[in-house]
């Protein structure tokens, strides 16, 4: 068959414009297009408000500051408190319980959405399906709080049903929330029962843009859906995964803080102490603001650190990327 | 190689009846074309064939086994669909060889088979590319191979082309039409375009509203329609059809067309004074006097040159109709066109109330 006369796709190639051309192109574009960037106005200063404007207060990490000197006058005293904070044991804890408190989150967390979306996907009755979905979403709108208290409820070791049952099965109650070792299988299973759900919304969304004829041709061609499912659905949803993957980690150091401070206790910091905590602990509590600012400092240049790290890997692996 | 039958096909979606008990027999290696507007059931027919459709009532059978309880993946039919459906994420290669890999063929195999494949279809230089680097026609040449690989008793082509430019368009239709010749497998081809069915089909069965309205070779559709819809979905342009009364005296019948009088052929069962449908197709119309013809008075609306040949809008009491002429390189002289000749023989007449033909003629002798 012939195939001198196909037309191959060529890329596209913008002519390279002046500085003068890009600057009238610009005001030509915000004056007819002034409608659109006067709704995005209330965003931009929600912004600087309240994402750019705080960054001002960022140099009291490198500062002596005093509340009654201010943040400009307090004199700068360089690297002082990123010392103290390296040499400190409880920060040391805190990041190590960060990152592990994520790698679980990760390792369990990130995959419980997909799974839900590929067998919502696979349920069939219109019905069940709207029924099981409404069930899933329902903790992610209850309150942090409202959720402390069901899991405090939960493994209480008089009335929770956790120890109850076990009760059944003859073993002694036990107190788990004072358990270093079982403070993160709880948190890490209460967030998957509070967010996996919701999580699913946005690879379910991902799976109804599949052409529907790739499932068609593969019914054609004798796949079964378990088939379908692996060589279909989870290859076509992969962008997705990798631009949520991308997004998880860059939030990696921030683990659900409300969660945090509302389940542990002094008796669980070993296990359950994170950056947040610890920043919340001697910057509001202990007035150590300058001391403070340098952990969620540190705190916030790794996770920038790591965002810029799985975005380049995918783009080079995966051609997806944020940017 | 196989044949296909379809006994009284119905579909349902809820209490709307899509597909009206439908029956058609198709030989092996024959290739059908079904062909008809939007929503006159060809897909659904073809879908139902395939598989992904449930068959409401009748029975869809391939060499004589009733498939309406057998799963696709058995019915051992291919299907080239018109977005292409091909995998994004998969080369060429993978595929291509995706049916052969559900089906667990052993990796030798695939390989001799989707080479062998590649070959015929030309693909071979891009196995290694994926479907977003590939045109539109070797997409379509990738979804072809995919339905090839198998080696199925049945293709079925979902308007495979209607994504393609006009030009490529052409190109693959005759590809496809020589890769039936050279592979011979029953094929089942579905498309609203009356040229892509008049070049490829054996047979074309066109469609309406769910109903079968004629099935027969390009030929025969042509130059013997049993309805007005056939005469005004088949040729392009379309048969030309007027309304007019029957009249007749010493010379023969007439039909009056406002002032005209367009001699009608022998026709046994029409009554003087009968309202009728008088059908002509554009190439049979002739622009130069004919012996023994009457002049019909036409108003010339415009004339569309072709290059060869040029389509002149006209009328005839105010209903439209268009001529086909030759231009001999001048467009110049057909502007001043005022009559037209129609031979006898190549007209139709259709009854006004039911559409059907009146006359039939079987040859099909296009007029000079």
């Amino acid at each position: 068959m012939s195939t001198a006369t196909d037309k191959q796709p060529l890329p596209a190639r913008r002519p390279k414009r002046s500085l003068k051309d890009r600057t009238t192109w610009l005001s030509d574009h915000i004056r007819n297009e002034w409608r659109l960037y006067l709704m995005l106005l209330p965003t931009i200063i929600w912004f600087i408000v309240f994402l750019y404007k705080p960054m001002y207060g960022l140099q009291i990490a490198f500062k002596d500051y005093s509340i009654f000197k201010g943040v400009a006058k307090s004199p700068w005293i360089g690297w002082e408190h990123f010392q103290a904070l390296f040499s400190n044991d409880q920060f040391l804890r805190a990041v190590s319980n960060t990152i592990k408190i994520s790698a679980l989150n990760l390792l369990f967390g990130f995959p419980a959405p997909i799974i839900l979306a590929l067998m919502f996907n696979e349920v069939l009755h219109a019905g069940y399906k709207r029924a099981a979905q409404t069930i899933v979403y329902l903790p992610h709108f209850i309150s942090s709080v409202i959720i402390a208290g069901i899991v405090i409820t939960a493994f209480s070791p008089s009335v929770g049903i956790v120890n109850t049952v076990l009760g059944w099965f003859g073993f002694d109650s036990v107190y788990f929330l004072t358990k270093p070792e079982w403070f993160r299988p709880i948190f890490v299973g209460t967030g998957i029962w509070q967010e996996a759900g919701f999580g699913s919304i946005v690879f379910l969304a991902a799976i109804a843009g599949v052409n529907p004829s790739l499932y068609e041709s593969a019914v054609v061609d004798g796949a079964s859906r378990w088939q379908m499912m692996w060589k279909i659905t989870l290859p076509s949803i992969l962008p997705t995964i990798i631009i949520m993957l991308i997004i998880r980690i860059g939030n990696i150091m921030e683990v659900s803080f409300e969660l945090i401070i509302l389940l542990y206790q002094p008796a669980t910091y070993e296990t359950a102490d994170v950056v947040n905590t610890f920043v919340f602990r001697q910057g509001l509590q202990s007035g150590q603001y300058d001391f403070a600012a340098a952990a969620g400092l540190f705190n916030a240049v790794v996770a920038f650190v790591l965002v810029m790290f799985a975005n380049t890997l995918s783009r080079r692996y995966s051609r997806t990327s944020l940017w | 190689m196989s044949s296909v039958t379809l006994s009284d096909v119905e579909k349902y979606y809820g209490p709307l009846r899509v597909v009206h008990g439908i029956n058609l027999e198709i030989e092996s290696q024959e290739f059908v074309v079904l062909v008809g507007p939007s929503g006159c059931g060809k897909s659904t027919t073809l879908r139902m064939i395939a598989g992904l459709e449930e068959i409401s009532a009748g029975t869809v059978a391939v060499d004589e086994k009733v498939m309406n309880r057998v799963a696709p993946k058995d019915r051992d039919v291919a299907m080239v669909f018109q977005n292409y459906a091909l995998y994004p994420h998969l080369k060429v290669f993978e595929n291509i060889a995706f049916g052969l890999r559900i089906r667990k063929e052993p990796k030798e195999h695939i390989d001799k088979t989707v080479r062998e494949v590649s070959e015929i279809l030309g693909l071979t230089p891009y196995l290694d590319r994926r479907p977003a680097e590939l045109s539109g026609g070797q997409r379509q040449r990738v979804a072809m191979g995919r339905a090839i690989v198998r080696h199925p008793k049945v293709f079925l082509f979902d308007e495979p082309l209607s994504n393609l430019d006009a030009q490529l368009r052409t190109q693959m239709r005759a590809e496809i039409k020589r890769l039936h010749k050279r592979l011979g497998v029953t094929s089942v081809y579905v498309t609203h375009d009356q040229v892509e069915a008049m070049t490829l089909a054996d047979r074309i069965v066109v469609m309406n509203d769910g109903n079968i309205e004629q099935v027969g070779t390009p030929m025969e559709l042509f130059t013997n329609p049993a309805n007005q819809f056939v005469a005004g979905f088949i040729g392009s342009p379309p048969m030309n059809q007027f309304e007019g009364t029957v009249s007749a005296n010493a010379d023969g019948l007439f039909a009056s067309v406002g002032n005209a009088s367009i001699a009608l052929p022998e026709v046994n069962n029409v009554q003087h004074g009968q309202a009728v449908i008088v059908g002509i197709r554009p190439e049979h119309i002739s622009i130069h006097p004919v012996d023994g013809l009457p002049s019909i008075p036409i108003a010339l609306d415009l004339v569309e040159p072709l290059g060869s040949e040029a389509l002149l809008h006209a009328s005839i009491d105010n209903q439209p109709l268009i001529i086909k002429a030759e231009t001999h390189g001048d467009i110049e002289h057909l502007n001043s066109v005022s009559e037209l000749y129609a031979p006898t023989d190549l007209i139709k007449v259709f009854d006004k109330d039911t559409g059907a033909v009146i006359n039939s003629h079987p040859t099909g002798r296009i007029a000079s």
